[in-house]
């Protein structure tokens, strides 16, 4: 028998709270890879990040080694996907290295939606998927029902699905010995010329960029010359080896096989997720399928708050970015932040993490801008200029037009949704393209929309509209030329060049008052009025004033007790180091992602 | 020298609980019987007995007392035998010197011409009558148990008593009292002529009757410009009656500033004796149950306190006096004083001339944002 035989590559796709990072906890124990005290809860999602929010942000990957009933030890490699659209390129590649997924559900809760995203990523790529009931020692466990939504809702046959309990570990050997029945065996050419997919990278401070990689054809081994066949790079094998968990050395990977490979790459840019590696001197004639450089659609400016250091917030951005290759970043400068950065992004929610993470990871406290997109400016002398950041739009009589990003948005939604989810696209300024029925109850939509209406907040409207039913994928399609506006903030008549932002000419009023609004809520009193005023251009559209305090004396004497008045002195002097200076205004930090979320309370 | 000490007595028991105090107090229990009433209170003042014995032996060498202060809660709600003992056992404790500055609060409705007499005759020189109104329907929306005549006849026995120190207490920003309400207050507190008003703004503290109406949105909370203006309206119609503010809630007739209260604003040593009462000794602060707390004072803990505390009264702090005691500059201590102040002092909030910082009559509308500079 072929040693591909006793391989198993797969990963494990659920909805979020349905338990698969405990499952994956269960079976790494179950196979007796970490003794149970040396587990932390939740093996795989590593970044104290992730467990808060129940998110898999970054992937991991384990061999586990398995001893079937039928006496033979088997080989499984599970691949962790994370779980947002932000990152629905990385799912996709770290999908296309399995044969197969366990889908996990909820038996209390069924099949939800981000199961039903997964799934389609999961079945686009051929894979096999076994489904499998969790949480069955509840007692609102609907065990059937749950398998009649799994056969109706994905067409799959789920009448042998492993019952278990991550919880308690009731079933996980069944779940076991299912995965090496159904899930199929690799069956790659090991003779054949080097091919292998590039699935995730991650920096390490003494090996460089350590590439975790599925061999499809072929071996690699130390001393290999790889070539990365979409960069063009080449480099020369320093290690080769299995995630056990830790790097493992082995002498080669071979076809079949997940395992990493380092070659003393410096940047993981350049070892790119969705890559082919091959050799040097005997390469493959085409690459693997679904390659994609991937492409930061969110910028923002970010800027060390008052009394951090900028050197500090460098040293951490350069930190994170030989992590993370989607992640980017130059310098800039703000009339009203100084000197500071500005960053590139997958979306909202990688933004957010990226800045949790600077303020976690490496304690740092940062202000960050209005987000927004690329636009492609087109002046009356006929350059064209590629704008990130508002501030540097050039003068209304310089443009000739802005164009802006568009995208193929793809919504996935159960059909009593639909008149609600179109609703929100329109106002979103969404066209819709066409609308199919994949199944009986489930619709896709699919938009053509302005990137700038995405990154907002228009996943989180689409999950609250859908009741979390709704999944959401988008590309970047063309640049269109759109009526776009510089919308400025000033106060105390001031311009605030971090609060500017690029909007359709048909929103800027509303996003002016919404912003001034919420402004008026974020700055505190001062000594004098400070008025609150947007604009476009020299046109003020929207005004709120923030009234002068009269009042902050607290006058009664406390007998001798001096610490109640000293704690309220110490809790008003902690609120005011938040504070940024705007000329005599202070303004807290918060209030730069405040006036982003501006759907709150619609 | 023997240094200076001020003894602070708390008695935590009142008629009934106001809806907005938030002092540590209580009234009698539901369906307790007035014997065990007296009974409960007679076993607080020997625990207070006991406790001030202590506290004589531990911090009464090399120390005299100067002012006492008998506060509450209602403490003219008990027998005057038992204030007498109180007092005795501090004279025997303590050396307290002759003219020791030594006041009781008390409430009208609790006192009579009897009791008077035998405070002024245990050796109390100074009274504080929590007045706080003299309008009828707001003294009852405030829970007080007296009304307007009834302060009057009580500051006329006081009188007759012979007291010659007695302060009243008012509020301000409490339901129902209007500004011509306040004014009018005023206007009769004067005509009182008391030689020391304390007033005070409302205050909402937690755990109380009005916090949890403010909570549910029932309150109806006097606006800050109201407030601000009644505040200073009252200080206008003070001064005219030739009072002198001197913290930023007290007033006096020249030569009648409550000495006690003095030391809380100036870093100056006191000893609270009584559940609740705080003290500022040998430099620790503390509170005894059931609020405890327990802080040994450091270097800095000592220069922002006596800053922040320093503030609440007109004349500041002096900057040599502080140099003097601390060592080092004011504004060596605290190296973004200046800085922060700048705009406070640009906008008539904080004066710095004659080499006193203090806080204008305007600047304490605000003056938590000055002291905040110096936490």
């Amino acid at each position: 028998m072929n040693y591909q035989d006793y391989i198993r590559n797969f990963s494990i796709i659920a909805h979020i709270d349905h338990g698969k990072s405990t499952l994956a906890d269960r079976i790494i124990e179950n196979t007796g890879l970490v003794a149970h005290r040396d587990m932390k809860e939740q093996f795989l999602d590593n970044m104290d990040l992730e467990r808060e929010r129940g998110i898999t942000i970054k992937l991991q990957t384990t061999r586990l080694v398995y001893k079937a009933k039928d006496g033979n030890e088997y080989i499984f490699n599970l691949i962790d996907t994370p779980g947002h659209v932000d990152f629905n390129y990385e799912v996709s590649r770290s999908l296309a290295a399995c044969e197969g997924a366990v889908l996990v559900v909820d038996s209390t809760q069924g099949v939800e939606a981000q199961t039903m995203a997964n799934v389609y990523l999961a079945l686009e790529e051929d894979l096999e998927i076994l489904p499998c009931l969790n949480k069955i020692d509840l007692a609102s466990s609907r065990p059937q029902e749950t398998k009649d939504e799994i056969e109706e809702m994905i067409g799959i046959d789920a009448s042998d699905a492993p019952m278990v309990s991550a919880k308690e570990g009731i079933g996980i050997e069944d779940l076991l010995e299912a995965i090496v029945e159904k899930i199929p065996a690799p069956k790659g050419d090991v003779s054949g010329k080097l091919k292998a997919l590039i699935f995730d990278s991650v920096y390490d401070n003494y090996k460089g960029v350590v590439i975790y990689a599925r061999i499809f054809d072929g071996q690699v081994k130390v001393g290999d010359t790889i070539r990365l066949m979409n960069t063009k790079k080449k480099y020369e094998v320093t290690e080769v080896g299995v995630m056990a968990p830790g790097h493992v050395p082995t002498r080669f990977l071979r076809a079949g096989e997940v395992g990493y490979i380092c070659a003393s790459i410096k940047q993981v840019k350049d070892a790119r997720v969705g890559d082919t590696i091959t050799l040097d001197n005997d390469p493959a004639e085409e690459s693997l399928p679904g390659y994609k450089k991937v492409q930061s659609m969110v910028y923002c400016g970010i800027y060390p708050a008052e009394g951090e250091k900028y050197e500090s917030v460098k040293d951490a951005l350069e930190k994170l970015q030989v992590n993370d290759a989607a992640f980017i970043f130059e310098p800039e400068t703000s009339t009203a932040l100084g000197f500071g950065f500005r960053c590139g992004f997958l979306g909202l929610l990688h933004m957010e993490i990226i800045v949790e993470r600077l303020e976690r990871e490496f304690d740092l406290a940062v202000v960050t801008t209005s987000p927004s997109v690329v636009y492609r400016v087109v002046k009356t002398d006929g350059t064209v200029e590629m704008i990130q950041n508002p501030t540097n739009l050039p003068p209304a009589a310089e443009i000739s037009r802005i164009e802006e990003p568009m995208v193929k948005a793809d919504i996935m939604i159960p059909k009593e949704y639909v008149g609600s989810v179109m609703e929100l696209c329109q106002e979103r300024r969404g066209r819709m393209l066409h609308m199919e029925y994949i199944t009986e109850n489930r619709v896709q939509l699919h938009y053509d929309m302005p990137l700038n209406e995405v990154i907002y907040d228009f996943f989180d409207a689409l999950k609250s509209k859908t009741r979390g039913y709704g999944s959401l994928d988008y590309e970047f399609d063309r640049y269109e030329k759109s009526n776009l506006v510089k919308l400025d903030v000033l106060l105390n008549k001031e311009l605030i060049d971090a609060f500017s932002m690029i909007v359709h000419e048909s929103k800027a009023y509303a996003r002016g008052r919404f912003v001034c609004e919420k402004l008026k809520e974020i700055i505190p009193m001062h000594q004098f009025e400070v008025p609150i005023q947007a604009a476009i251009g020299q046109k003020v559209i929207a005004r709120e004033t923030v009234r002068a305090y009269r009042k902050d004396v607290i006058a009664k004497c406390y007998g001798g007790d001096i610490s109640r008045k000293k704690k309220l002195l110490e809790k008003q002097k902690e609120g005011k180091k938040r504070m940024r200076q705007f000329g005599k205004v202070e303004v807290p930090q918060e209030a730069f992602t405040a006036v982003l979320r501006y759907d709150d309370n619609k | 020298m023997k240094k200076p000490l001020g003894l602070y007595i708390h008695i935590p028991f009142c008629a009934a609980k106001c809806p907005y105090c938030g002092f540590y107090s209580k009234p009698p229990a539901a369906g307790e019987s007035p014997e065990e009433t007296a009974g409960k209170r007679r076993e607080y003042v020997k625990r207070v007995i006991e406790d001030t014995k202590e506290l004589g032996a531990k911090y009464g060498p090399g120390r005299v007392v100067d002012t006492v202060y008998i506060g509450g809660g209602t403490p003219s709600i008990l027998a005057p035998e038992l204030i007498e003992d109180i007092l005795g056992a501090a004279q025997e404790s303590f050396e307290v010197c002759p003219d020791a500055e030594i006041s009781i609060e008390v409430n009208p409705g609790t006192v009579t011409g009897e009791k008077l007499k035998a405070y002024r005759k245990a050796g109390i020189n100074r009274l504080s009558i929590g007045c706080q109104s003299l309008d009828d329907k707001v003294l009852k929306d405030l829970g007080r148990i007296h009304m307007a005549a009834q302060f009057k006849e009580t500051f006329r026995l006081a009188r007759e008593a012979g007291f010659e120190n007695i302060s009243c207490d008012l509020m301000f920003s409490v339901p129902g009292c209007t500004g011509e309400i306040w004014r009018e207050t005023v206007r009769e507190i004067v005509k009182t002529a008391p030689e020391h008003i304390s007033f005070y703004s409302l205050q909402i503290e937690e755990g109380t009757v009005f916090y949890d109406r403010y909570r549910r949105g029932e309150f109806d909370e006097a606006s800050d410009e109201a407030d601000r203006k009644m505040y200073h309206e009252a200080l206008s119609v003070l001064r005219d009656a030739g009072y002198v503010q001197y913290e930023i809630s007290s007033a006096a007739k020249p030569g009648f500033r409550c000495r006690h209260n003095i030391k809380y604003w100036t870093l100056a040593e006191y000893i609270g004796i009584g559940d609740s009462a705080s003290s500022y000794i040998d430099g620790k602060r503390i509170t005894n149950p059931p609020f405890y707390e327990y802080h040994e004072n450091t270097a800095a803990d000592d220069m922002s306190e006596y800053v922040f505390t320093g503030l609440r009264m007109n004349d500041g702090i002096g900057l040599e006096d502080f140099e003097k005691r601390f060592g080092r500059g004011l504004f060596e201590a605290f190296p973004e004083g200046e800085r922060e102040l700048a705009p406070f002092v640009r906008e008539g909030d904080v004066s710095m001339e004659g080499g006193r910082l203090k806080i204008t009559e305007k600047g304490f509308d605000i003056s938590n944002k000055i002291m905040a500079i110096f936490v």
